[in-house]
């Protein structure tokens, strides 16, 4: 029995010195939220063009997925930087995590709702009364919809809720009138698929009816920024740069190049259009700087979650939202 | 039986739990990436209900998931016990056909046949049947030489007889792989409803997932682990049951 104790002690031990640490030098990772597509141009681009390596920087760009939480690997020191998406960020706060924004990717949130231009458009929230409408029950468009539909007053009699998954197939075949898709992936594909069919589509966008939730944003510990400030000015620099040249129409071939390394699954013609559409939603005017933090529409997301019993309390957002010049 | 199975069941969960948190201590995570024992507890009160009721309701896919897939192996089984061409074409198509991943598989089956009772049940049924069409091809290929050659001999062996004197020879085998298979057919059940179902455990988890919410993923598992250890327990009792029986009918004393 003592054997076995001190056996055990033995492999916390060894877990806990396996840990890796960014702190030991500056070679770290850098956690996205999604696959490698045109939504994450700017990253791509960044590594690509050797942005982080001219600030003396060895940052491993690491794709995301569904299992993949950029939270989780920062409390755990396996990622310096990641994305994740603000409700994770709210969530994640409210169960203690010691984190921080740093900047804020998209302006405009790409989860919107695509449907048939046969239909018709949806002006008013009014107008969403008496259609299908598809929700992911548990993600972050059942929140919005749901506030969405707290705003119009509608209440669940009046519209027709189907659960949606992967597959696009009840859309398709039209039992689902109104489905939600990322506007600057799925939304591209889909609404050239449609065009095929002599079908056009319509886009819902939740923020044209003053609903922002927010989307993706890069973020990193508190120990981080506490003990390396340097380091993540440095990187968010590099990383906005690379931002900013993705998203600069002069430079689209290069991007696209660049994007095509490792998103060979899509044709030429479809990672076109989707950069053009992610370059509306994260710079949606020249005005706009990359990275701005919307602190205005982080406190509406805040909101949100809380009237939605997603988080027990306030999180305080705002403390939470650095802006490094 | 009944009660050992839930018991060890009981030691296992507690033991992995202390594991997690005592990483959890050393690491200083916070309740987002482990949560601590007042979280997974408050979790349990407001979940624990709901989740009661989807475990059943996925559990119930599995037990009728799983009667499908002993049924499909005894005859597949059964006509492929012979070293025949048709027995070794039977033997090779059920290995193909279990060479295609179910995570592949699910979504096709979800898009043809939607999301309600009938694919569950279909991919309970698929995961669980192979592990079972294994031991049953085993035990109804091997012959009991003892027995067999008296029925042989004597001109009385039928294919039903043969299948008899197999079954009862390896009865202990059997219930031991139908019980493990309720098992397989539980985790399948919950993998078709992860990837596609409206209903059950599984889509819970689902949506505990993209919340990130790791306690009512805790709560969920303790669920399906006690009711799974009282469905394999009450196939245990039942296996012991029959075994005795069975022994007693042979023995003379009861017929």
């Amino acid at each position: 029995m003592k054997k076995f104790f001190i056996l055990f002690l033995l492999f916390l031990l060894v877990l806990v010195c396996a840990t890796p640490s960014y702190a030991r030098g500056i070679k770290f990772n850098y956690r996205l939220k999604w696959l490698f597509n045109t939504s994450v141009a700017g990253d791509i681009y960044a590594d690509a063009k050797g942005f982080f390596r001219d600030v003396g920087l060895d940052v491993t760009v690491k794709e995301g997925s569904p299992e993949k939480n950029a939270i989780n690997e920062l409390e755990l020191g396996y990622a310096a930087f990641g994305v994740a998406s603000a409700d994770q960020v709210i969530r994640a706060l409210d169960k203690g995590a010691k984190i921080f924004v740093i900047a804020q990717l998209f302006q405009v949130n790409p989860m919107q709702w695509i449907y048939r231009t046969d239909q018709p458009e949806i002006k008013t929230l009014q107008d969403l009364k008496g259609r299908n409408i598809g929700i992911t029950f548990g993600g972050n468009d059942e929140t919005i919809m749901n506030t969405l539909f707290a705003k119009a007053g509608i209440t669940k009699k009046d519209v027709t809720i189907t659960g949606v998954r992967f597959d696009f197939t009840p859309f398709f075949m039209r039992k689902v009138d109104v489905w939600p898709v990322y506007r600057n992936s799925q939304g591209v594909i889909l609404k050239d698929k449609l065009a095929r069919e002599g079908e056009g589509v319509y886009f819902f966008n939740p923020a044209d009816f003053g609903v922002n939730f927010v989307a993706n944003s890069v973020v990193t510990s508190e120990a981080m920024m506490k003990n390396n400030p340097d380091l993540v000015e440095k990187f968010l620099n590099a990383l906005l740069k690379g931002w900013e040249d993705a998203m600069d129409p002069a430079k689209e071939a290069e991007t696209l190049e660049a994007i095509k390394k490792l998103d060979k699954g899509t044709n030429d013609a479809i990672r076109k259009n989707q950069l053009s559409v992610t370059r509306s939603l994260i710079k949606p005017s020249v005005s706009i700087k990359i990275g701005t933090i919307d602190i205005a529409a982080w406190k509406q997301t805040e909101e949100m979650m809380l009237k939605e019993k997603q988080i027990k309390k306030s999180v305080n957002i705002e403390t939470r939202l650095i802006q490094i010049k | 039986m009944l009660f050992r199975r839930i018991y060890q069941f009981l030691i296992v969960y507690m033991v992995a739990i202390a594991f997690l948190w005592m990483i959890k201590m050393g690491l200083s995570l916070s309740d987002y990436v482990i949560p601590g024992i007042f979280l997974v507890a408050e979790t349990a009160g407001q979940v624990a209900e709901e989740y009661v009721f989807d475990v059943i309701n996925t559990l119930s896919i599995a037990v009728l998931g799983q009667a499908l897939s002993i049924v499909l192996a005894f005859t597949v089984g059964i006509s492929g016990r012979k070293s025949s061409w048709i027995g070794s074409f039977i033997k090779v198509t059920a290995y193909n056909i279990q060479a295609y991943p179910i995570v592949a598989l699910a979504p096709i089956i979800f898009i043809l046949l939607g999301d309600g009772f009938i694919p569950r049940l279909l991919i309970a049924s698929m995961i669980c049947y192979f592990p079972l069409l294994l031991s049953i091809l085993g035990i109804m290929a091997t012959p009991v030489e003892d027995i067999e050659h008296f029925y042989i001999v004597t001109g009385r062996m039928r294919w039903q007889l043969e299948v008899k004197i197999r079954a009862f020879e390896n009865l202990s085998k059997l219930t031991t792989v139908i019980s493990g298979s309720a098992t397989l057919a539980m985790a399948g059940t919950i993998v078709g409803e992860f990837i596609a179902a409206n209903a059950g455990i599984g889509y819970s988890i689902r949506i505990a997932l993209y919340q990130s919410d790791i306690a009512k993923i805790l709560v969920a598992l303790f669920m399906i682990g006690i009711i799974i250890s009282i469905y394999q327990g009450i196939l245990e009792t039942m296996g012991e049951q029959i075994k005795n029986k069975w022994s007693i009918s042979k023995e003379g004393v009861v017929l």
